[in-house]
């Protein structure tokens, strides 16, 4: 018993030696890695701090060329083209002032290279590349690779800069692209180490921003002992992003922007001593001449003005394929490639007509007499009125205790719902209107392509507004009045719709069987829409409208029909003031007369041939004057050109 | 109350606080290995060391003698995984994961903390005399190489080299006689040229690449040139958080996971590196303290064993990202990223507070 004690004590003992052995071990060979630690970052902590800063010129990431855009007949609306850039690594640079005003002898420096260079260096960490400019000539490159050997820390590589052959005249199409920001670096790390790499903002750019943006390749400057690069090795080959095929034709897009813009104006010469002398005095002129736009219109009045702003959409009825989409004013997209100028940016923003905006998709327009239609279409689908219904038209409508005027003081009579749309009736559409009720204008409307987004695919599309009851009572908190739905009824008050859903409900009109709706890019795929579920009968009327507003003895438009093929319109004009009382009775100033501003829109939409119809077409000039003396002449042009291209 | 109150007071706190203090530092550690993001890696480090703790707290108030009795269940369970895995397992090149539930399960980890636990129980039931009979120590030999065999043939030559040092330590600790030991080393050198022979190419190439680094700077040895270059170009003091070049860069590979040490050294320089070697000491030092204290052997020798697992860990990792040995592949215990080595040192940890706490037990209570 005691030598089994004895036995236990003894080989506690050993235990605890042999513990206390491995502890000391251990902490022995700790020491062994703190020894080895300290020869690496403090014995040899120079040598390896240069193969640290070595190894980031090693490896770099090579820019994906951006997919181009083309036009339906395959010309190029945005594409890239090869650049040089000179980029600067601050850890290498012993003062960076110095360098910076060196190289400034060699290449030239604009001053907010230099600014936008320093501020991207503070926020960073100092090891990444910074690019001082993008814009190097052959001649300075030359210069650079011969001094490079001196230059620490300097290199430079090709890259692309995103442009836009076409400038303004696509530019709400194509949208533009601007350097990554911080929040675009936030979501995808790799951008940081892209200083040439440019982000989708607006218009196609943006939509398709990923399949455009392509994939970046890996690229490693293999060097020799004595860091002298020997090869490069692609370590992962770019993929350049996807090219597209867009819908839209470009020169028929130059013409109907170039007939849009002159309007019924005549045209001045730039250098005209008129013109001289009215851009001293005219704010609203020299801001249209210094964003670049060269046009300069004489008016009726022989006032010198800026051309016409606005929007036409022109789209296949049987694809939904857009041909045509021009906004008024534009702008240069090739400004934004680069970090955009205060100047410049500041221009656009202040410019009194706002050409960012692609009043196509986001601007708000009451349609004004161009929504009949739906009102007729869904007077006749509520039954509430036959094709033979006929109205009299005195020049005015008594209702409750206002009076609704005609558009014509002197009335047109007794009339049917054709001579109702030939001549724009108003009290006729006041009528069918009270009698359709405001919700079953809504469905129609809803049905004809307006008050909701087009789906189009840009940015920025706007719904605009199809009022009904319960949308009254939600937005409001009021009740919808009868008064509300007369006014409606010839798509003034709370109606809303853009261009572009203009041209879908027009194209649906001239279709008759499909729900058509817009697409940009053009594909082989077959297209298949929705049935559009109204009957042939009440579509019949519609068309038999619209070609007498174009051939009917007192058709609105009827000297602005398209020869040989014929077309089918309908004019709008939309006030954008209340006529008061006392205005009316002392007679209504002619628009001409009226500041800009205070001018009726000019609208106008129509499809051709009448027979076969192929294009339809949606027209806008802003405080135009009148659909008939101003919108319909230019959709009566486009067409022509339209057509004639098409037997060519 | 009071009851209470004493067992708190009677934790291991300067274990459990260093502990914890490793925890956070690979959290931020992975939240800068993924470009300054909770996601993917810091969140999930977290979560795991949630249930780290858990397990620790599970394991505090176990009674000790179930660990004991479980011991050889546990190395069964082992087996049978390290089985399994022969047939269903997967990963790159060698089968070393099982995916359960979605988690990637890796058995040869617990197999490391069950060779060990097994080991103690089998030891602590010898009689002195026993001790020193060499047919003793023929079954403790099974108990280590089985699985060891099982893991070299997934292969895995670092990890089974690991499993079986730990079980070496045991038997070491629990007073094998110096004869033996001087047997086991010249057996040992005598059966290194027939181990080589075994041994698979690019285990013979990670060797070579060991012995001769520079000479295939972009193929194997690339790791480690890179490792040096950022674990050197950090001096002194670091290149600052989520500011080490060479990390941020990626030119490091497996940052997150192997070489997470390399980037903590990269940004924080040798105070870094060094402050995470000194908590590691202070665990290391706190357990070995316990099974100097422990009145039983079986609570003893798996302390000792569980110090050896942890340290093996982390030797292993930091001589191999300091180009000091071969690279194995071996993870920075509770702060790279990897689940089954994080829950298999918690679970080393907790067995440790366990005896801590059960320190005053004698071998016969374990009966």
């Amino acid at each position: 018993m005691k030598k089994k004690r004895k036995e236990q004590r003894e080989l506690s003992g050993i235990m605890s030696r042999r513990t206390l052995m491995l502890g000391v071990g251990q902490a022995m060979l700790g020491g062994v890695l703190v020894a080895r630690l300290y020869d690496l970052q403090i014995s040899q902590n120079a040598s390896y701090k240069r193969l640290s800063d070595r190894n980031q010129f090693d490896q770099r990431l090579v820019q994906a060329p951006r997919g181009r855009l083309f036009d339906v007949q395959g010309r190029l609306l945005a594409g890239n083209s090869e650049i040089f850039e000179l980029l600067v690594v601050p850890s290498r640079v012993d003062n960076l002032d110095h360098l910076l005003s060196y190289i400034g002898q060699i290449v030239t420096l604009r001053p907010i290279d230099i600014k936008q260079a320093k501020k991207t260096i503070s926020r960073q960490p100092d090891f990444l590349e910074v690019r001082i400019t993008s814009n190097l000539s052959q001649r300075e490159l030359a210069r650079l690779a011969i001094l490079s050997p001196v230059l620490e820390g300097v290199s430079f590589q090709k890259s692309f800069r995103r442009i836009y052959p076409q400038g303004w005249l696509t530019s709400h199409l194509t949208g533009y692209v601007s350097p990554a920001n911080e929040r675009d670096i936030e979501s995808n790390a790799e951008l940081r180490f892209l200083p040439s790499s440019r982000i989708g903002r607006s218009g196609i750019e943006r939509t398709l921003e990923t399949e455009l943006r392509g994939f970046s390749g890996i690229e490693r400057v293999e060097v020799n002992a004595r860091g002298k690069p020997v090869r490069v090795l692609r370590d992962k080959q770019e993929q350049a992003g996807k090219d597209v095929t867009l819908s839209v034709d470009v020169s028929a897009q130059f013409f109907a922007a170039e007939r849009l813009r002159r309007g019924i104006s005549e045209t001045m010469p730039l250098g005209h001593n008129s013109v001289q002398a009215a851009l001293m005095q005219n704010d609203e002129l020299r801001a249209h001449i210094s964003t670049g736009d060269n046009l300069v219109l004489k008016d009726g009045n022989g006032r010198l003005v800026p051309p016409e702003s606005g929007a036409i959409v022109v789209m296949d009825i049987h694809t939904g394929d857009v041909r045509v989409m021009v906004s008024n004013p534009g702008f240069d997209p090739n400004l934004f490639s680069n970090p955009l100028s205060v100047r410049d940016w500041k221009r656009l923003n202040d410019h009194p007509r706002t050409p960012l905006l692609n009043r196509v998709i986001s601007g708000l327009y009451a349609p004004g007499s161009t929504f009949k239609m739906v009102v007729i279409a869904a007077a006749l689908e509520a039954g509430v009125i036959s094709t033979k219904t006929r109205y009299e038209c005195t020049g005015g409508f008594d209702f409750g205790d206002t009076t609704f005027h005609c558009w014509n003081k002197r009335g047109h009579g007794t009339i049917d719902g054709v001579q109702a749309l030939e001549q724009s009736c108003d009290i006729y559409f006041y009528q069918i209107a009270l009698k359709t009720g405001i919700d079953r204008i809504h469905n129609m409307a809803r049905r004809l392509g307006l008050g909701d987004v087009t789906g189009i695919g840009l940015p920025g599309e706007k719904p605009g507004i199809i009022p009904q009851r319960s949308w009254k009572m939600q937005s409001r908190s009021t009740a919808w009045t009868p008064g509300e739905t007369v006014i409606a009824g010839i798509g003034q008050g709370f109606v809303l719709t853009t261009p572009l859903q203009l041209a879908v409900m027009t194209a649906r009109i001239a279709n008759g069987k499909y729900a058509v709706t817009p697409r940009l890019q053009a594909d082989d795929k077959p297209v298949e829409f929705a049935p559009l579920e109204i009957s042939p009968a009440i579509i019949r009327v519609l068309r038999k409208g619209m070609r007498a507003v174009m051939n009917g003895p007192r058709g609105t438009a009827r000297k602005h029909d398209v020869n040989g093929a014929g077309m089918a319109g309908k004019t709008g004009t939309v006030q954008v003031k209340r006529i008061t009382k006392e205005q009316r009775e002392k007679g209504i100033v002619d628009n001409i007369d009226r500041p800009w501003k205070e001018r009726d829109h000019a609208l106008f939409v129509a499809y051709a041939p009448f027979d076969e119809p192929r294009y339809a077409m949606s027209v806008i000039v802003e405080h135009g004057g009148s659909g008939s003396s101003m919108a319909a002449p230019i959709a009566k042009d486009i067409m022509n050109y339209l057509l004639k291209q098409d037997t060519a | 109350m009071i009851g209470v109150l004493q067992f708190i007071f009677r934790l291991p706190w300067m274990l459990l606080l260093a502990t914890l203090a490793l925890v956070f530092v690979g959290a931020s550690a992975l939240y800068s290995a993924s470009q300054g993001s909770w996601a993917p890696w810091a969140e999930q480090h977290l979560v795991r060391a949630a249930m780290g703790g858990i397990i620790v707290s599970m394991m505090t108030v176990l009674p000790a003698r179930w660990i004991f009795k479980w011991s050889y269940l546990g190395l069964l369970g082992a087996l049978c995984f390290l089985l399994i895995l022969q047939f269903i397992g997967v990963g790159t090149g060698a089968t070393r994961w099982i995916a359960i539930a979605g988690f990637n399960f890796q058995p040869s980890e617990p197999a490391k903390l069950a060779v060990i636990l097994a080991l103690a129980r089998y030891l602590s039931e010898q009689t002195p005399e026993q001790l020193q009979e060499f047919v003793t120590y023929i079954p403790a030999m099974a108990l280590a190489g089985v699985p060891f065999a099982l893991v070299l043939i997934q292969p895995d030559l670092g990890t089974s080299l690991m499993l079986l040092a730990g079980g070496l330590t045991v038997i070491f600790a629990a007073g094998v006689p110096r004869r033996f030991i001087f047997g086991a080393i010249v057996t040992g050198l005598a059966s290194l040229p027939i181990l080589w022979a075994q041994l698979y190419d690019y285990q013979k190439a990670r060797v070579m690449t060991f012995l001769n680094p520079d000479a295939d700077q972009l193929g194997a040895g690339y790791q480690i040139a890179q490792s040096k270059i950022a674990l050197g170009s950090g001096g002194l003091f670091g290149k600052g958080y989520l500011m080490g070049s060479q990390s941020q860069l990626n030119y490091l590979p497996e940052k997150q996971t192997d070489f997470v040490f390399t980037m903590i050294g990269e940004e924080f320089g040798f105070i870094g590196n060094v402050t995470i070697l000194i908590i590691y000491f202070i665990i290391l030092t706190s357990i070995i303290l316990i099974a100097l204290r422990c009145e039983n052997r079986f609570a003893r020798l798996s302390c000792i064993g569980v110090s050896m697992m942890i340290f093996l860990y982390m030797f292993v990792n930091v001589a191999m990202v300091t180009g000091l040995m071969p690279v194995v592949g071996a993870p920075l215990p509770l702060i790279s990223y990897g689940g089954t080595a994080m829950l298999t040192v918690f679970t080393g940890i907790g067995i440790v507070v366990n005896a801590s706490i059960n320190s005053h037990l004698e071998d016969s209570d374990y009966l």
